[in-house]
């Protein structure tokens, strides 16, 4: 079948999914994942293919034609929202099922399929409004997502804030296309890199998608959403919904003439969203906070992949720009995949302890030992660490960002900077990693609830194991996926790149599968050996403490103190200590809290006094009617004077 | 001719400064109707030679805003049993200062105005800005709905006199249309002045500010 042909069987799947979702769970499940399928039989089809898929049609859509087009790039981003759509779908069945919440579960199955539905417009469509009708719907379809849960105060106020910052961002993509279609005559979108007046307008749609991608100083709305959203919506919209972000950018980056200083810029806003990213998120105490700002950090690693390539466009196109975007790409895949890994799993540690505060955790590897292993996994995953997937696409943009330091020219002085940044945000997310891994599951519990924790049942694993699957794969064999990713990077700026896999990705694949093969005949031997029968079993060396308790445990700010410390400077901790004093000290209390540092102490404020200057405007309007005369008689005699001198020039 | 139509003008002019300075209410309805009258005459005055269509226009001018209108005012008046402007929010010696000095300011302003050279002499430029002015200060100092009823007409009187600058080429239509209209104005506010006694047991607008939205 054509990709048309499928595009369209997914649509309809897709469309008959919203229509039955409140009302059927079951076919809704069967026809969400038959539309995914569908998709990604097209995704891949116009990947593996030669020829992109382009679609002119008579039908008109407020007054213009409808025009798809399914390219590298569309593709690529296409298949990574069929798989986590999909994936989502399946977690959803047990996460948010309609014995645990009868009034939004069927609620949730339309938004659902109806944000997928969405995306894939925006992805296809190759027409200014309908991209910005198909941007506006997936806005829409992600608000009432997050606010499933809308009895709860804190989720309505995270909804507001996606909104809000959602349409901030909305109102520069109006500016952006509507721009375009004045410059250029039509709102058909397609490449134009010759016509140099519509440059400046990469400045505008590099703060819209900025936005929804939650660049550092833009991501305000991201933690909040993230955290208070279902998990499996967390997922989707890590995964997924702000890389359309970064597909706007790598889409009209590559489509308009692009400024010469867009190459810097852009890495500089990643270099800063990495590593401010990663030390909002070891501050945090909440887990899936700490995974919102990761993402932060990740959209940066995958910015500072795309300013280097648009930094090589600047510099002759050379070829390193094509490595680090090839990384930027394959980051975006990897980071659906092993960041919706780890949504999943927060939300089966949320769904079987009822908490997201990591202090409130521990010692779930007992209980939960299929929850453990996959969130360790997909914590590998996120540290870039070898085998898996997410040193393949850092150590991409590595070799980009390497290349681009020792070449002569201006561009080693934005790449030098960027590359080291890039690796402090590397450690931090590792340390992150760490910290989060060891609160929830090592130790012993710390309440309760955790204590009671139970494993999460096939429907929820079973997207987790396919997510964690997709990790391995292409961390051991990234060949695999080159062909996919060298077509996308191609269809970029249409321009040929080699086909033939670079011999550094066929050594660091061979090099994953003997690492691989090392650490499991390891772990092996050591599980022989702890398993064999002559071993003596005490308790560890409990420093001499007569009656060790679960509170004695590191907490989590513990963990962090030190690093948060390095960044206070942004971070702004609120604290409260009180020391203990003398022999017998009462009490003695350390309280410490990191807030949303951008929202609560830059946006908050200037909010506030644009609503105050705004309500003692609201004062002019008392409602007697002597004044109201009197404005006007002041208003006459202003234009009568304005008149006047203008007269007398 | 010209003198006696500036004697028209400046008793038009009086009349403001009577109004201003009023406390009473009939004698502000009294001082409006009386400068109704008075330019009611104008047209005639400025018309060399007999027209009868002009003549209808003066004679319905005087027979609205010197007989009808202030006969309306007065019934509402006495239904709403008030006769005095008791807390004007411009105080009766600032209004009349005010109007003083809007008068000299009126006639120093035509006089930097681009004139045709046939109106140039005439008070008919400062007389109009000189009434607008006073029905702006009423409307804007005068807590009673009766006052500002009262202002209204007189600024709408002001309008007439620039309108009479272009006598001749108004149609009579335009201007049997504007009395109209104010003769409905005029009854219409006569109804909800009625209205609000009745609901509010006040005439008092500063007490009108709660449907502001």
């Amino acid at each position: 079948m054509t990709p048309g042909a499928l595009l369209l069987l997914a649509a309809g799947a897709l469309m008959a999914g919203i229509v039955s979702g409140p009302w059927f769970a079951r076919s809704w499940l069967t026809f969400t994942l038959a539309g995914a399928i569908a998709g990604l039989a097209a995704a891949l089809s116009v990947l593996f293919g030669a020829a992109d898929w382009e679609w002119w049609s008579a039908f008109s859509l407020g007054g213009e034609l409808v025009h798809l087009r399914l390219d590298g790039v569309s593709a690529l981003f296409l298949a990574l929202l069929c798989v986590v759509g999909g994936a989502g779908a399946v977690y959803a069945r047990e996460y948010w099922s309609e014995e645990t919440y009868p009034a939004s579960a069927p609620r949730g199955h339309l938004w659902w399929s109806g944000l997928v539905l969405s995306m894939g417009l925006v992805l296809v469509s190759s027409n200014g409004l309908h991209f910005l009708i198909g941007w506006e719907l997936f806005t829409v379809c992600a608000y009432f997502l997050i606010t499933l849960d809308r009895q709860r105060r804190e989720v309505r106020a995270a909804g507001w804030l996606y909104l809000v910052a959602s349409h901030t961002g909305t109102v520069f993509l109006f500016a952006f296309f509507s721009t375009l279609a004045a410059r250029t005559g039509s709102w058909d979108l397609h490449p134009m890199q010759d016509q140099a007046a519509l440059t400046p307008l990469f400045w505008l749609a590099l703060a819209g998608f900025g936005v929804k991608a939650g660049v550092f100083p833009l991501h305000v709305w991201l933690p909040s959403a993230h955290a208070n959203a279902p998990s499996h919506v967390s997922a989707i919209l890590s995964g997924v919904a702000i890389k359309m972000g970064i597909y706007g950018i790598v889409r009209f980056s590559g489509w308009l003439p692009v400024p010469a200083e867009a190459g810097g810029v852009v890495i500089g806003i990643g270099a800063t969203s990495a590593l401010l990213g990663i030390a909002f998120a070891f501050a945090q105490n909440d887990l899936k906070r700490l995974l919102a700002y990761c993402s932060v950090e990740n959209i940066g690693v995958i910015l500072i992949g795309v300013g280097g390539a648009l930094l090589a466009v600047t510099n002759g196109d050379a070829p390193w720009g094509r490595l680090a975007l090839a990384g930027a790409l394959l980051h975006v895949w990897n980071h659906g995949a092993f960041k919706a890994l780890l949504f999943f799993g927060a939300g089966s540690v949320l769904h079987a302890t009822g908490t997201r505060e990591m202090s409130k955790l521990g010692g779930l590897w007992r209980t939960m030992p299929w929850t453990t292993g996959l969130f360790l996994l997909g914590s590998v995953a996120v540290s870039s660490l070898p085998p898996l997937n997410g040193f393949v696409s850092e150590w991409l943009v590595y070799l980009g960002l390497f290349d681009a330091a020792t070449s002569k020219g201006t561009a080693a002085w934005a790449a030098m900077p960027a590359a080291i940044m890039l690796a402090m945000a590397g450690a931090i997310a590792m340390a992150s990693f760490a910290k989060a891994g060891a609160m929830i599951f090592l130790g012993s519990p710390r309440t309760r609830a955790a204590e009671q924790a139970h494993e999460c049942g096939n429907f929820m694993r079973a997207p987790m194991l396919a997510l964690a699957g997709v990790c391995v794969v292409i961390g051991l064999a990234p060949i695999l996926i080159w062909p996919l990713v060298t077509r996308a990077v191609g269809s970029w700026r249409a321009v040929e790149i080699a086909p033939e896999v670079p011999a550094p990705l066929i050594t660091l694949g061979l090099v994953h599968v003997a690492l691989t093969i090392l650490v499991a005949t390891a772990a092996a031997w050591l599980w022989r050996k702890a398993h064999a029968t002559d071993l003596r079993r005490s308790p560890t060396w409990d420093c001499g403490y007569a009656m060790p308790a679960v509170r004695m445990q590191y907490t989590s700010a513990s963990f962090a103190g030190i690093v948060s410390g390095w960044f206070r400077w942004v971070l702004q901790p609120e604290r409260k200590l009180r020391r203990p004093h003398g022999n017998f000290p009462a009490e003695a209390i350390r309280l410490e809290r990191v807030p949303e540092t951008v929202l609560e102490r830059i946006i908050g404020p200037v909010s506030v006094a644009i609503m105050r200057g705004s309500t003692s405007v609201r004062r002019l309007q008392h409602g007697r009617l002597q004044f109201y005369i009197l404005y006007l008689v002041v208003g006459l005699i202003g234009l009568g004077v304005l008149v006047m001198l203008g007269g007398a020039q | 001719m010209n003198e006696s139509l500036n004697f028209l003008i400046g008793l038009a002019m009086g009349l403001n400064l009577l109004a201003l300075g009023s406390s009473r209410l009939p004698a502000v309805i009294r001082a409006m109707s009386l400068q109704g009258m008075a330019l009611g005459l104008m047209p005639l005055l400025m018309e060399d030679h007999f027209d009868w269509r002009v003549s209808l226009v003066a004679v319905a001018t005087v027979a609205g805003k010197g007989f009808v209108i202030p006969m309306l005012l007065r019934r509402a008046m006495r239904a709403a049993q008030i006769d005095r402007e008791m807390e004007p929010f411009i105080g009766f010696v600032p209004s009349l200062l005010l109007g003083a000095g809007g008068t000299i300011a009126a006639v120093a302003l035509a006089r930097q105005l681009p004139l045709l050279p046939e109106h140039a002499g005439s008070l008919l430029v400062p007389g109009a800005l000189a009434s607008v002015l006073t029905g702006f200060v009423l409307l804007i100092g005068r807590a009673k709905a009766i006052s500002q009823v009262c202002g209204y007409l007189i600024l709408e009187n002001g309008i007439y006199l620039f309108g009479l600058l272009l006598i001749k080429s108004t149609p009579l239509l335009v201007e049997a249309g504007i009395l109209l209209d104010l003769t409905v104005g005029v009854f219409v506010i006569g109804i909800i002045v009625d209205r609000i006694q009745r609901a509010f047991d006040s005439l008092d607008t500063r007490k009108l500010t709660t449907l502001r939205e």
